[in-house]
């Protein structure tokens, strides 16, 4: 059976690489060090494949076909998408042979996702694996939720996503080491007249509550508050995710700044599966 | 919708909108086309007048009030390369509760 070798979660943001200089030197270099921790953590994992669990902004959807849950099935994924993001232009490789067994065990198991055959990706799956020096590295299978445009996919049910995901992956057959890295929040607005506060607080019980082990109150947080956090940190979404695929596995923050100017309170984190 | 959501779900005129931001950052030649002349790129866009003189204009903070996505018109004021400060400006002036909660 295939072995899940590790579950990590961290913001993203192209401000990162289009605005790095919009914070100090120091500050940066702190942030940049604890996504190459990231990168040295998933490198040791040695995976033969990271499942990404993030958000499509709006590029390969759009409203007159949102999906709340797509799986990627392609052999390949370009990226990025944006040709206004400061990255280089490359290629993921895909996992077809997964992308396609999670979509089935997901319909088998009553979840109804749409799948792509055809994805390029954005900064959100590209920024973490550049930031993490790892883009090169790594075969990729994309699990997009729609985190950008209401009405969403319930917090609750993104954690049951998780859970299956954890199972499923469990079960895959073969030998496979397999990671799951989500990216996406923390608190933060994207064009509102809130853009550029960052929640601390809203960050801080989050990452706490992940760490608590208590579930039920992780969700009700996650549902009550969110918009206390700004319409960015509906991403949280994939943490949850992220959350219930380690399966009770415990939780530790390994960075956390609230970076103000450049929008976003950058979080990494990851679940201790005992690899 | 209070909170992060100016709609809970998108109005026929958000959905114009965000067509014409979306169309623009990923259609072949529509970012020349709209650049070349915003006026004729929205002639048939089915969009009140006030609207396409907003997204002509760069109104960022009244497209945000009309329900436009904000991630579409993130991409938008990168894309045409907006100074950075004009775009949190127009945001801000249209602020009614700047605090999170």
């Amino acid at each position: 059976m295939a072995e899940l070798v590790g579950v990590f979660a961290a913001s993203h943001t192209p401000v990162m690489l289009n605005f790095p200089d919009a914070i100090p030197d120091q500050e940066r270099a702190a942030v940049f060090d604890a996504f190459q921790s990231l990168g040295a953590a998933l490198r040791g994992c040695r995976p033969d494949v990271v499942v990404v669990i993030s958000d499509d902004h709006l590029h390969n959807f759009f409203l007159d076909n949102f999906p709340a849950f797509c799986i990627g099935a392609a052999p390949q994924y370009a990226t990025p998408i944006e040709h206004w993001l400061k990255a280089p232009k490359s290629v993921l490789p895909g996992d077809t042979a997964l992308g396609a067994y999670l979509l089935q065990e997901a319909l088998a198991a009553d979840f109804d996702p749409a799948f792509s055959m055809d994805l390029t990706l954005d900064h959100g799956v590209l920024t973490p694996l550049e930031l993490a020096g790892i883009t090169s590295e790594v075969h990729v299978v994309p699990i997009m939720i729609n985190c950008v445009q209401p009405p969403f996919p319930s917090m609750r049910r993104c954690l049951q996503w998780g859970r299956f995901l954890g199972e499923a992956i469990a079960r895959y057959p073969g030998n496979a080491r397999i990671a799951v890295l989500a990216t996406g929040g923390l608190s933060h607005d994207i064009a509102t007249p809130r853009m550029g506060l960052v929640n601390e607080d809203f960050d801080r019980r989050f990452l706490d509550l992940l760490a608590s082990g208590d579930d039920d109150a992780l969700v009700r947080y996650a549902t009550d508050h969110v918009h206390e956090a700004g319409n960015g940190a509906e991403e949280i979404r994939t943490w949850l995710l992220a959350h219930g695929a380690a399966r009770g596995a415990q939780f530790a923050t390994q960075y956390y700044k609230a970076v103000g100017n450049w929008y976003t309170g950058i979080g990494i984190g990851a679940w201790d599966i005992g690899q | 919708m209070s909170g992060n959501w100016q709609h809970g779900m998108p109005t026929p005129d958000a959905y114009w909108i965000d067509r014409v931001l979306y169309d623009v950052h990923h259609q072949p030649d529509d970012l020349a086309r709209y650049l070349k002349s915003a006026d004729a790129y929205l002639k048939d866009i089915p969009l009140p007048d006030t609207l396409k003189a907003a997204i002509r204009d760069n109104e960022i903070g009244d497209l945000y009030l009309a329900g436009a996505n904000p991630y579409l018109l993130r991409a938008h004021c990168l894309g045409l390369r907006m100074p950075e400060a004009d775009f949190l400006r127009s945001l801000r002036a249209v602020a009614k509760e700047p605090d999170h909660g």
